[in-house]
């Protein structure tokens, strides 16, 4: 199986005035295409940082990060933005889908930022949220969609330009248990399909329901664990 | 994202936030609209002035007595016979009064060379010009300019009556037009003869006017003009006559470019008013930068580059302002018709009034736009995720 994502000795710290804060240190992992992984960990011990990283925000500042094949230290502020579009897919916690703009138009977006014809564009997005069924809810916008509505958006957001990776980023954290398990559940359904799947989560139950959990603490990797729970 | 879509995201946020579009587009329409509105009043001012000066003529020189023994009647002949002039005339002038039986005011009385009438035309409300007849010049028969014949409460029942200038009788024979011409409303016109009589010394004119034959020999025969009646004073060239000579073409270029620098300062104030509706949208779309940070966020997370949200940002501004700049020519120009219509000029959309508006809040737009975009395509995505 190829390898999608690729940490090297990474490490990356913050600077804030004259305070150095290190929140990785020296990490070094591989996920595989087709994986469903979690990533886990307590507060502060950093998740966001590693998410940032696999997601082409960010840069290391030291060792490499490879993204299907492609070390990002090195790249431009416009190829990393290229590779994100391209091998992310991002869920976020808030759901953060765009104001003022229904939910056709948010799952539209990214393959818009492709350069993808608003055509094409609009009967992708269709087919995505009415697979996630949401075909009801196409012209609704933020406001009138409940969190568990909004989120499978977000999921239909992420997974339009089939990316090489989705990234969750504490995708229940907003969500009441029973909308919550049911996000979970799509993404099992997504892994069943062959996608490569990225949770972050300080949840021990909610890690429990992917195959191989990575546990950091303190910005090191404690624990690399396969099979389940 | 092609331009397209991110112009339609752009408008569709406008669009969302109405109220505030509204409120920010405001400085612009204030500034734009007062640049159309001023360009019209300095314009119609310009044709008003324009027009009174017409009928002057533009073919005619003008010499006026800077005391009262610095022109004669004999100097007024010997300009008539210069090579290249067509009419002369002369005008002796003075205070006066004019009275009815019932009403008395003070007038300027102005006694003109049989010449006069004919050579200026100006326009007759009633009644007739005086006669150029020579042998009428003696006759005690008056024509009044528009403000005096009502200042004194004539009405078209007096022709042929009697008043009384400087407590002389006269006939009223005709009255003008108050769209006369410059200069004419005020004045009580008699022949020079009668003037003589009774208000004005012989020889002395208070001006000559000369017209030349063609508009185009105006400078020659005003140097001629001015040769002329220094020979006659034994005056040098460099001294300085008792009389001063001057050209309606020049007066005409001279008042135009009052009006220039006027309209020039009004639109400079007018721009100053359109760059403060610049800043107004600079500081609304620098909150709208602050506020719509995670919204930034989001979009760098899915696949927008730098460019599409500089661009995002930059046709946001560039739109508030050129509607901005529309609303307020439309406004402008509404004010200008009734402007037009209270200064009884014509109304006229000009078209460079036009591209300068729109050029102008473009430019706004542009300028005062690009530090906010900028500003929104520079967030670190991390950061702007992360801002709460
Ligand atoms: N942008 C940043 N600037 C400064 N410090 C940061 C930044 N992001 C994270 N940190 C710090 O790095 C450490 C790890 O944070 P993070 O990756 O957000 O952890 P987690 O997501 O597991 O809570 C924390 O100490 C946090 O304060
Ligand atoms: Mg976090």
């Amino acid at each position: 199986m190829a390898k999608v994502v690729e940490l090297e000795n990474v490490r990356r710290e913050y600077l804030v005035g004259d305070q150095v804060t290190v929140a990785l240190d020296d990490v070094t992992v591989a996920i595989e295409s087709g994986e469903f992984v979690a990533i886990v960990g307590p507060s502060g011990s950093g998740k966001s940082t590693m998410m940032n990283l696999i997601g082409c925000l960010d840069r290391p500042s030291s060792g490499d990060v490879r993204i299907s094949g492609s070390a990002t230290r090195e790249l431009s502020d416009n190829e990393l933005t290229a590779l994100r579009s391209k091998a992310i897919g991002f869920v976020f916690q808030q759901f953060q889908l765009l104001p003022n703009t229904s939910a056709l138009e948010n799952v539209m977006a990214p393959l818009l930022y492709q350069g993808i014809s608003t055509k094409v564009a609009k009967q992708r997005a269709t087919e995505m949220l009415t697979k996630l069924g949401l075909a009801e809810r196409l012209n609704f916008d933020r406001n009138r969609l409940s969190g568990g509505q909004q989120q499978r958006v977000a999921i239909a957001r992420a997974l339009v330009t089939s990316p090489d990776i989705v990234l969750a980023d504490e995708p229940t954290g907003a969500l009441d248990s029973k909308t919550g398990a049911q996000v979970i559940e799509l993404l099992k359904e997504l892994h069943a399909e062959g996608r490569t799947i990225i949770l972050i989560t300080h949840d021990l139950d909610i890690a429990a329901s992917a195959p191989r959990r990575i546990f950091l603490r303190d910005g090191l990797i404690e624990k690399d664990e396969r099979g389940h729970a | 994202m092609n331009l397209l879509g991110t112009a339609r995201l752009a408008l569709s946020r406008i669009w969302a936030t109405k109220t505030r579009s509204l409120l920010t587009m405001l400085g612009v329409v204030i500034g734009v609209a007062a640049i159309v509105a001023l360009t019209s009043i300095v314009d119609g001012a310009s044709q008003g002035i324009n027009k009174s000066l017409a009928t002057l003529g533009t073919n005619q020189l003008n010499l006026t007595a800077l005391a009262p023994d610095a022109l004669t009647e004999q100097d007024a002949q010997a300009l008539a016979e210069l090579e290249g002039v067509a009419v002369m005339f002369m005008q002796s002038q003075n205070e006066g009064t004019i009275a009815t039986d019932t009403n008395r005011v003070n007038a300027r009385l102005v006694g003109v060379s049989n010449q006069y009438f004919e050579a200026v035309k100006p326009e007759i409300a009633m009644g007739s010009y005086l006669s150029k007849n020579p042998l009428a010049q003696s006759a005690r028969d008056v024509v009044f300019g528009a403000d005096a014949a009502n200042d004194l409460g004539l009405t078209s029942d007096m022709l042929g009556k009697t008043v009384k200038l400087n407590g002389q009788d006269f006939r009223l024979v005709g009255v003008l037009d108050d769209q006369a011409g410059f200069g004419t409303a005020g004045r009580v016109y008699v022949t020079l003869e009668s003037a003589r009589k009774i208000f004005s010394q012989y020889p002395y004119v208070s001006a000559i006017v000369v017209q030349a034959e063609t508009p185009e020999g105006v400078d020659a025969l005003q140097v001629a003009a001015d040769r002329l009646l220094r020979e006659r004073y034994g005056l040098s060239s460099d001294t300085e006559a008792r009389y001063t000579i001057t050209n309606q073409a020049s007066l005409i270029s001279a008042v135009s470019s009052i009006t220039d620098t006027l309209g020039l300062l009004l639109t400079g104030i007018a721009a100053i008013s359109l760059i403060v509706g610049g800043i107004g949208i600079m500081n609304i779309m620098l909150v709208s930068v602050r506020e719509r940070t995670r919204e930034i966020g989001v979009r760098r997370a899915i696949g927008a580059k730098q460019k599409d949200v500089l661009t995002q940002f930059l046709i946001e501004a560039v739109v508030l302002s050129l509607a901005g700049g529309i609303v307020g020519l439309i406004l402008g120009q509404i004010a200008a018709f009734f402007l037009a219509i209270l200064g009884d000029w014509e109304f006229a959309i000009r078209m460079d009034t036009v591209a300068l508006a729109l050029g102008f809040s473009l430019v706004v737009g542009v300028l005062f736009g690009v530090w906010p975009a900028r500003t929104a395509s520079k967030l670190e995505p991390i950061d702007a995720l992360r801002f709460e």
